[in-house]
């Protein structure tokens, strides 16, 4: 009896054993789905927060993996362009909005509205709606932004005697004020401003600077307005600031020229953004680390303006037609703007990113984090920009530009408005003359990209 | 006669059929995209002929990028050259520990470009880097240069350059004069040669066949070089005074957006290099131990 007990049991055992197994290979059977998520945020704490979103949501989802992959500005234009023309874009990728607006314009990118309805539309900050929006559709949905800055010592500011500038002739007065040669031999001990010579960043400041002169880049029929009376301003303006930066500034990125100021080698940041805060956390000597020795102010408009204008940061999320799986992607989307989610990716880079829903940008979760608390005035200044309607993302002066001027992204590629900062800044040539070399080479990538109208 | 070369013609077949693939065809497609108004981005292309080439021939941009490879391309090359040659002459000398030094100076080759780039960064910053913190600790610079302004970033990349390529020269030098037969030397002594005249008369004429390849060689490899000038550019915004050819066709094409004029501009540095080879052959055409 025993042995047929026993008998019994090991077959049993062997039956379970069995199942369990065949399970088991099952569900490893089960294919998985995959989503590919491109974004721009490579510091390890944003990485770390994305990671962290990616696997709350897989635990919420059997079957489904996020391969999400952090790639550097540089890279991403690039990677977009291969993998499309591979035929294999990824699901969901960071975009900036005239690159968004030029794939939108190919009809490259689907509708993300069952994003915005669990996210819910009148939860989202009016600003945000005038992205890659087209046909009362939505194709992009920004993930954070935050405005360009200016950064400024305030304890130097205070001890000479600085009132903030309204306009770019008293913000030339101040950066010579700032200026510091104490044993005059020439040699600045410390420079009144440090500005960035990368394309990127030129391109970010003249377009805000053309638009707090009144100007525009490009008129109606697409002609470039490079030789315009706002552009000499603006290029005269350059070559007036050049005179209290650095030496070999147009060699310096923009991490340097935060090196520059955290470093005490520079009193002024003309291109700040709120990301600097972590920085001068990490590297500025320990009781320079606040807002009495750090802080901002809104820019100055130039003599054919009469507003500021600052430049936003605000990538978009890009869904991609013919992706594998885009359903899903929408649904990993809705999933990391939850307030619970999002809050950890806002949390990442605080100063820089502002939340793009009222529910958590409202919330006490948000404004109890140490870092908003601590660098306030630098939210407040950017809040202003935003709610002033005085930001726009780069070379975009009015909001149409976005769907009317998809070649912006060539412009900014190129290195036209770039060359022709250097060309005045530091070449020294006159303005009229870098401006008719610009304008000529700005109206052939305008031709060669199909828009010209005159 | 037909039946028999049917074989070897089969034979051969694999061949022909991966360099047509891999070489001809791709030379062959950037010419056809050469000659046309194609987005690189987007699917939609226009044949324009030979529009690309004509507005190249009155692009000024394209002739300081031809101006700057030039600069670049042959400084960097003769540096290679002098200070290969003499590294190797003095490798090529029994001393102690030479076997060690040896592996040593290949270390630049060996390195991945990139790091060798963020290496040199780093050295030449002028905030915390080693180099200017020497210049000024020892007087040399009253203040820290910034290497990648506009004065100095052009010899900041050839440096590099030629600091991470002068050990290919060594190599092929040191292996050359480790054959030249010692009776050469021992003759050129009974004559009365000292060691300029023995180097003039006996080592130079027996490195010209290497020195020959050396330099064909290097000519294309530094005339076409990308990564290392496109390294050095990232971060700063001096690259308008780098901007050599390759450059400037990888800008039209990822920048500008423009495939075709990025084409043209790849073409063109083909046909440059294809017409270089063949005058160098030309020249050296009467020298027979080459």
């Amino acid at each position: 009896m025993k042995a047929v007990t026993l008998r019994l049991r090991l077959t049993a055992g062997l039956l379970g054993c069995a199942v369990a197994i065949g399970l088991t290979g099952t569900a490893l059977a089960q294919p998985v789905k995959t989503v590919r998520v491109w974004h721009t945020e490579t510091n390890p704490a944003s990485q770390a927060a994305v990671a962290e979103i990616v696997k709350r949501f897989e635990a919420t989802r059997p079957g489904v993996k996020i391969q999400a992959e952090a790639l550097s500005w540089n890279d991403l234009e690039g990677k977009i362009m291969a993998a499309l023309a591979a035929g294999s874009p990824p699901e969901l990728s960071h975009g900036q909005p005239v690159t968004c607006a030029a794939l939108l314009q190919q009809k490259l990118l689907l509708p993300i509205d069952d994003v915005v309805k669990a996210i819910g539309e009148s939860n989202i900050w009016e600003h945000y709606k005038k992205l890659c929006f087209a046909d009362g559709k939505w194709y992009g949905l920004v993930h954070a932004s935050g405005t360009s800055l200016m950064i400024y010592r305030k304890d130097l500011a205070k001890k000479i005697g600085i009132e903030p500038p309204k306009t770019w002739d008293d913000f030339v007065r101040i950066a010579e004020k700032l200026t510091i040669d104490e044993n005059k031999d020439g040699k600045p001990e410390i420079y009144g401003l440090t500005m960035p010579g990368d394309n990127l960043f030129i391109n970010i400041l003249v377009g805000e600077m053309m638009a707090a002169n009144g100007g525009k880049l490009f008129d109606e029929k697409n002609r470039p307005l490079f030789e315009s009376r706002q552009m000499l301003e603006t290029l005269d303006y350059w070559k007036r600031l050049a005179k209290f930066m650095p030496p070999g500034w147009e060699g310096h990125g923009y991490l340097d020229t935060f090196s520059n100021l955290y470093g005490q080698k520079a009193a002024l940041m003309y291109a700040g953004f709120g990301r600097g805060a972590s920085l001068i956390e990490q590297y500025a000597p320990e009781n320079m680390r606040n807002t009495e020795t750090y802080d901002v102010w809104r820019k100055p408009h130039g003599p054919s303006g009469n507003a500021p204008a600052s430049q936003v940061d605000e990538e978009t999320w890009m869904l991609f037609k013919g992706s594998a799986n885009p359903e899903l992607a929408k649904e990993f989307l809705a999933f990391f703007y939850k307030d619970e989610n999002y809050i950890e990716y806002i949390k990442s880079v605080p100063i820089h990113f502002f939340p793009i829903t009222k529910s958590l940008r409202n919330s006490p979760a948000y404004r109890d984090i140490p870092m908003v608390k601590r660098w306030a005035s630098w939210l407040q200044v950017q809040q202003e920009d935003l709610d002033k309607d005085q930001a726009r993302p780069t070379l975009i002066i009015d909001w149409e530009d976005l769907t009317n001027k998809p070649y912006l992204l060539q412009i900014l590629g190129s290195g036209v408005l770039r060359d022709m900062v250097l060309d005045v800044a530091v070449e020294g040539k006159p303005a009229a003359e870098a401006a008719k070399r610009g304008q000529q080479r700005a109206e052939q990538i305008v031709r060669q990209a199909g828009f010209a109208k005159w | 006669m037909q039946t028999r070369g049917l074989p070897g013609l089969l034979l051969v077949l694999p061949a022909l059929l991966l360099l047509a693939t891999l070489t001809i065809y791709p030379v062959g497609y950037g010419f056809w995209l050469s000659l046309h108004a194609k987005h690189s981005l987007f699917p939609q292309q226009a044949f324009v002929g030979l529009d690309n080439y004509i507005y190249l021939w009155h692009d000024p941009e394209f002739w300081e990028s031809l101006r700057i490879g030039l600069i670049y391309s042959v400084s960097t090359i003769f540096l290679q050259l002098v200070l290969g040659v003499a590294a190797a002459l003095l490798l090529h000398q029994s001393f102690f520990g030479r076997n060690i030094v040896r592996g040593l100076v290949l270390f630049p080759y060996m390195i991945p470009t990139v790091v060798a780039v963020i290496l040199w960064k780093w050295m030449l910053n002028n905030q915390f880097g080693l180099i200017n913190f020497g210049l000024v600790s020892l007087g040399i610079s009253s203040e820290p240069i910034n290497w990648f302004g506009r004065s100095y970033i052009m010899a900041s990349l050839i440096l590099v350059s030629v600091w991470q390529f002068f050990p290919f020269v060594l190599l092929a030098v040191l292996a050359r004069l480790q054959t030249i037969p010692t009776e050469l030397y021992d003759a050129a002594r009974v004559d009365g040669a000292g060691p300029v005249a023995r180097f003039v008369f006996v080592t130079l004429p027996q490195l010209a066949s290497v020195l020959f390849i050396t330099i064909l060689l290097r000519s294309i490899w530094m005339f076409t070089k990308f990564d290392t000038v496109w390294l050095m550019t990232q971060g700063g915004g001096a690259e308008r005074y780098i901007r050599t050819m390759p450059v400037y066709a990888y800008l039209r094409t990822f920048n500008y957006y423009e495939a075709g004029m990025g084409a043209a501009v790849a073409i063109v540095m083909f046909l440059m290099l294809v017409a270089a080879a063949a005058t160098y052959f030309f020249l050296f055409r009467g020298e027979d131990q080459l």
